[in-house]
């Protein structure tokens, strides 16, 4: 009985106090508190700067963490008696407490004057560590830290324990029955937004909002949401490729910079000192992108996924490192990138503000929505997602696959490219560093984490992984950590995205069924009538 | 049956592809062949010595891409999948025997005659021992958890799926060592009688080229690592399980393997072999950061590619070769030093666009259906 | 009678493994043309050589007269050659009638630009290519399964979606590889009478793999027989199910002769009795 508790808490505990030292050694455990001070107004006045958080929010986040940890514990259990679970989230906070305090120790007295463990672990300083330790003398705070992770890791699985006991309550199981089908509580199509009429006027309402917004809220706000849009775009251009036709490109951002340093060589005074404007260049730069596409294609598009990857990568890679090399700096600049890149005029007003340049972005990102939509439910798409499927049978269907995939490829350059353009075009410069492969991870990011094949799959990731980095600009440290464990954790646990793909329900169209849910359920057996 | 007279076969017509492929390879293998010969023959910047110099240069780094190569080989054999992060346990490994290195530069051991002497000079046999049982345990506990974290979860999900886990895992891993060491490049601090940049000075016509006694250790040390693989795998039944898994998963778990645990295994000796090499690479080149992984191990996948992907002689061949290639190749087509890298992309892409198989490497077979 | 499809010679090797060995093989329009044999007998291998998934080492294929060997597979396709699979390979994340309609990419000809802009003739092409799908539903009997996600039907329906598919292909011929594997006997009959409607209502050709034998012995025209690649006996299924060979190919040596004595017997107490 207590054994498996035992067993248990061992195993959470341990898990746990590691996480918990790494947290103190990326220094989170002070941008945590700082966050939590921020949530509940407990933060030091703004006017001293680098200013440590209270010691009462470190007190909070450990707490916090004690409580998951019990209740990771807890849920591990299966059984239903009350000291099984909460035994196992005190043993698992004892355990995390154990680690925890023996580390607070040892810092704590590595303290002394001469050792600066800051030359090997950067978030040790000194102030760093006295905040760990609540500002009280090592073993003090030990003992606070054990107390903290066991009484969590109690709470934690008591809390679970409740939880369980709510849920078996023959009362309760009626009422939590609509509740308890994932699918209808994770996926977001539901029945409203089914009906034709209503998207569509929720659509008109969202236009005009997002025409009259950059009017009010700022030209910070405008850039932001901007480059939301700017990677909108780009996202729905992968989309097509990994999404739709899935095939695994890593070197997306290729595309991005031919569109980019189009406009930048076109029209701007130096290297090339040409002035086409910025409409021609648009054009020119989609243009380049789809070549380059091709190009890039034609050699690689035969090749395997995960080769396919590490090929693009690879080009991607070395149109980078040729950009930022000396050796095309007559062309393009080098690595100090091309300047004071003229940006687009309509009949004669010239495109200053942000706003302007946000109407720009919104009608790409409106075009890459229609492009993407039009052919995701047409034929193309069809033949688009039998190759993703499965590409043998497909192409023993009757699908081209070869050329179906050069296809996608040239329209997510294309779109990749438009990005590309507009983003240089407001940047006013563009550069090598511009164009890594950040670039494309980030993209690929939200892609996959909004819903591959998903348009607004694509919309929510973008929105998340670019527009919420900015708000919580505290994190920006822990951005890309966060996005490895991100990718990691989604693919475990929702391959499918935040906002999975649909299909189309075309039998209904037919006119001949009630509607069907296409959510995962199993059907019964139907006898064949021949 | 009307045999002999219907000897006709459906001809496929020159797709745009291959004609495209077909007309590449010409162009780009005349380039190259011009470019060679004019500036190897025709301007003869450099001397024998320099040559010389670049070919030691480039075997060493080959060594070290070999192992990280290896690495990459025995996961895509037994689970066909590219381990992204395998850079990555190389850079931890390389973190690990920079730790030990540190640790014992502090641990004094005074004499007579030398007062400030500590254990990393009194005993440099033992703390090299140690820096790279360090190392090489670390990053086979990183490969292990990888493994059991990020992979094993996603075995039976389409191929995508676990390569971009592959994709988070890089990062993760790349951000953590960012977050907890800083960016700043450390300086791996060896035992005097192995400092960087001493060596062997042997005479080459009329000038000399140093033959660095770290670039001897490397070389020598990737060799003996190869051999004990190669041995491994060949003679010892982990091997011969390891070997039984890589060919047909199902039937080794019916003849009694546990396949589980052989894939762990594997995941653990690539690792040890990647953090042995990380440590290398900060004992001969000193400088270690966050970074280190990323493009030498793209560099180590370039390499076990080229020799053929699932051969362990085709991943030593290959990285012993592409070392070479990057080092002289600069030189030899007389372009800068700053596009080394792009040499190793360029043989990336264009093995992968002309002969996916690699050099070693079978045709890769017709899909089993 | 004509003939639809001829192998001659035809010779697949994986690796030091023929899979199958100098198979030839006639197959006259508008039958039902069974192969069987063991497990392992090159069957599926033989019908991928014929579907254009492998390139045969040695021998050709002739279609209504001109030779498909080394044709890639979607040009097959197009032929009017469709087949199903022994293991079910269906377009799982979409719904049924987008596998049908993918089946039907042949026969439809907009471009995607066409697609893109949603010209009239896009229009009614789709339209036109739905109702036929829902046609095809109902002709295999998953009528009002149509939205679901291909992965999500059950495993019969799953089979019959996968015939649906191939029939989109509006097929001269039509390989089925064990069409009725982990049927029950109903669904079995069933499935029997159904590929007999197909040969007599809609005029294809079909090859048919299969292991139950009162299928193979119930519909077929011919039947051949391949074991370890080769063939070994060829005919109606009166002469292939006493030919000894045959017998002993799935029962093991000394089983003909097993076979013949106890049918000897048998005779031998009914004309007795």
């Amino acid at each position: 009985m207590i054994a498996k508790s035992l067993q248990t808490g061992l195993r959470n505990g341990l898990i746990f106090g590691i996480i918990i030292l790494f947290l103190v050694l990326i220094g989170f455990d002070i941008t945590g508190s700082s966050l939590i001070g921020k949530v509940i107004g407990n933060s030091p006045p703004a006017s001293s700067t680098k200013q440590l958080p209270y010691a009462s929010n470190l007190v909070i986040l450990i707490s916090l963490l004690g409580i998951w940890n019990g209740a990771m514990a807890a849920k591990r259990i299966k059984g239903k008696s009350p000291s099984q679970s909460i035994a196992a989230g005190f043993f698992a906070g004892i355990f995390t407490g154990l680690i925890t305090a023996v580390f607070a120790l040892w810092i704590g007295t590595a303290l002394k004057p001469g050792v600066d463990l800051r030359v090997y672990l950067i978030a040790l300083s000194s102030d760093a560590i006295k905040f760990f330790l609540f500002q009280q003398s090592p073993s003090q705070a030990a003992l606070i830290h054990l107390g903290l992770l066991a009484a969590g890791g109690l709470l934690g699985g008591l809390i679970i324990w409740l939880n369980r006991l709510r849920k078996s309550s023959v009362a309760f199981t009626r009422v939590n029955e609509s509740f308890s089908n994932t699918a209808t509580r994770w996926n977001l199509n539901v029945g409203i937004l089914r009906n034709r009429y209503i998207r569509y006027t929720l659509y008109l309402l969202g236009f005009v909002v997002l025409i009259i917004l950059p009017r009010i809220w700022g030209s910070y706000w405008n850039f932001v949401v901007g480059t939301v849009g700017i990677y909108i775009v780009l996202g729905l251009g992968l989309n097509i490729i990994v999404g739709y036709a899935g095939q695994l490109v890593l070197g997306y951002v290729a595309f991005f910079a031919v569109g980019a340093y189009s406009v930048a060589l076109l029209n701007s005074t130096k290297p090339l000192n040409l002035h086409w404007g910025f409409w021609i260049a648009l054009l020119i730069g989609i243009a380049l992108a789809i070549l380059a596409g091709f190009l890039v294609g034609l050699p690689t598009l035969r090749l395997r996924g995960d080769y396919l990857a590490i090929v693009t990568l690879g080009f991607g890679e070395i149109i980078r490192i040729l950009l930022k090399s000396d050796l095309m700096t007559d062309i393009t600049g080098g690595p100090r990138g091309v300047q004071d890149i003229a940006g687009p005029t309509i009949f004669g007003y010239k495109f200053s503000s942000d706003i302007d340049f946000f109407y720009l972005i919104l009608g790409a990102v409106i075009l890459a929505i229609f492009i993407a939509s039009r052919l995701q439910n047409s034929r193309v798409g069809r033949t688009w997602l039998a190759i993703r499927e499965d590409e043998t049978v497909a192409k023993a269907t009757g699908v081209n696959a070869f050329s179906s995939k050069l296809l996608a490829l040239a329209i997510g350059a294309a779109l990749a490219g438009l990005a590309g353009v507009i983003f240089a075009a407001r940047n006013q410069y563009t550069g090598p560093d511009d164009h890594d492969l950040m670039v494309s991870v980030n993209v690929l990011c939200l892609v996959i984490v909004g819903g591959m094949g998903s348009i607004p799959g694509v919309i929510l990731g973008a929105f998340v992984l670019k527009g919420l980095p900015e708000v919580l600009r505290d994190l920006e440290n822990y951005r890309l950590l966060f996005f490895g464990m991100l990718l990691i954790i989604m693919m475990i646990i929702r391959p499918e995205g935040l906002w999975p793909a649909t299909r189309q329900r075309l039998e209904l169209r037919g006119g001949r069924q009630e509607p069907q849910d296409v959510l995962p359920e199993k059907l019964e057996e139907k006898g064949l009538e021949a | 049956m009307k045999t002999n007279e219907l000897s006709q076969k459906y001809r496929k017509p020159l797709s745009s592809a291959r004609i495209f492929r077909l007309v590449l390879g010409f162009v780009l293998i005349g380039l190259l062949t011009w470019r060679l010969i004019d500036v190897i023959i025709i301007q003869a910047e450099y001397g024998a010595n320099t040559w010389l110099r670049l070919i030691i240069v480039g075997l060493i780094i080959g060594g070290v891409y070999s192992l990280i190569a290896i690495g990459y080989t025995l996961v895509y054999g037994i689970l066909f999948m590219i381990n992204f992060a395998h850079g990555e346990v190389m850079m931890i490994g390389a973190f690990g025997g920079y730790f030990v290195f540190e640790a014992l530069k502090y641990i004094p051991t005074p004499t007579a005659q030398d007062p400030k002497l500590t254990f990393i000079n009194a005993q440099p046999v033992i703390s090299i021992i140690l820096a790279f049982l360090v190392g090489m345990t670390i990053a086979s506990l990183t490969g292990f958890f990888l493994e059991k974290l990020a992979y094993r979860p996603l075995r039976k999900a389409p191929r995508l799926v676990p390569l971009i886990s592959a994709i988070g895992a890089s990062i993760f891993l790349q951000n953590a060592a960012l977050l907890l060491f800083s960016p700043q490049p450390r300086d791996y601090t060896n035992p005097t009688s192995l400092a960087r940049g001493t060596g062997l000075k042997i005479p080459v016509g009329s000038s000399s080229i140093l033959v660095t006694y770290t670039g001897i250790f490397t070389f020598v040390l990737s060799i003996l690592f190869m051999i004990g693989l190669y041995l491994l795998v060949k003679r010892t039944r982990l091997g011969k399980a390891m070997r039984a898994v890589a060919l047909d998963k199902k039937t080794a778990a019916l003849m009694g393997i546990n396949v589980d645990d052989i894939i762990s295994k594997t995941f653990i000796i690539s690792g040890a072999l990647a953090g042995a090499a990380g440590v290398m690479w900060g004992i001969h080149n000193g400088i270690v950061n966050f970074f280190i992984g990323f493009i030498p191990g793209i560099k180590a996948f370039t390499a076990a590619v080229l020799g053929g992907i699932g051969s362990i002689p085709g991943a030593m061949v290959g990285g012993l070769f592409l070392g070479l290639v990057e080092s002289v190749g600069p030189a030899a087509l007389g372009i800068d030093f700053q596009l080394k890298d792009v040499i190793a992309f360029s043989i990336l892409v264009l093995v992968l666009i002309f002969r996916p198989s690699g050099i070693l490497g079978e045709a890769q077979s017709e899909e089993k259906l | 009678m004509n003939t639809i499809l001829e192998t001659h010679q035809v010779t697949k090797y994986f690796g030091g493994l023929t899979a199958v060995d100098h198979v030839d093989l006639i197959v006259p329009e508008n039958k039902i043309a069974s192969i069987i044999g063991p497990n392992g007998a090159g069957k599926t291998t033989l019908f991928n050589c014929i579907s254009g998934l492998y390139n045969p080492e040695e021998g050709e294929i002739i279609y209504t007269g001109r030779p498909i060997n080394g044709m890639p597979t979607d040009q097959i396709a197009r032929l009017n050659i469709a087949r199903t699979y022994q293991n079910i390979r269906l377009f799982a994340n979409i719904t049924a009638v987008e596998n049908i309609l993918v089946g039907q990419h042949p026969h439809m000809k907009t471009t995607w630009l066409e697609c893109l802009v949603k010209t009239p003739k896009c229009v009614k092409e789709e339209n036109d290519a739905v109702q036929e799908a829902c046609r095809l539903l109902d002709f295999v009997g998953l009528t009002g399964m149509g939205d679901h996600l291909a992965l999500n039907l059950p495993y019969g329906a799953q089979r019959r979606l996968e015939i649906a598919r191939a029939l989109a292909n509006r097929p001269r011929l039509l390989l089925l590889d064990e069409p009725t594997a982990g049927m029950n006997p109903q669904e079995t009959d069933n499935m029997t009478t159904f590929i007999r409607r197909l040969r007599d209502e809609l005029g294809i050709t079909i090859i048919l793999i299969e292991h139950d034998m009162r299928v193979v012995m119930g519909i077929s025209d011919q039947i051949t027989v391949l074991d370890y690649g080769v063939k070994i006996a060829e005919g109606d299924p009166k002469a292939i199910q006493s030919n000894p060979r045959v017998i002993e190919a799935y029962l093991g040596p000394g089983a003909a002769a097993l076979s013949e004595k106890l049918m000897k017997r048998r005779h031998h107490d009914v004309t007795n009795n």
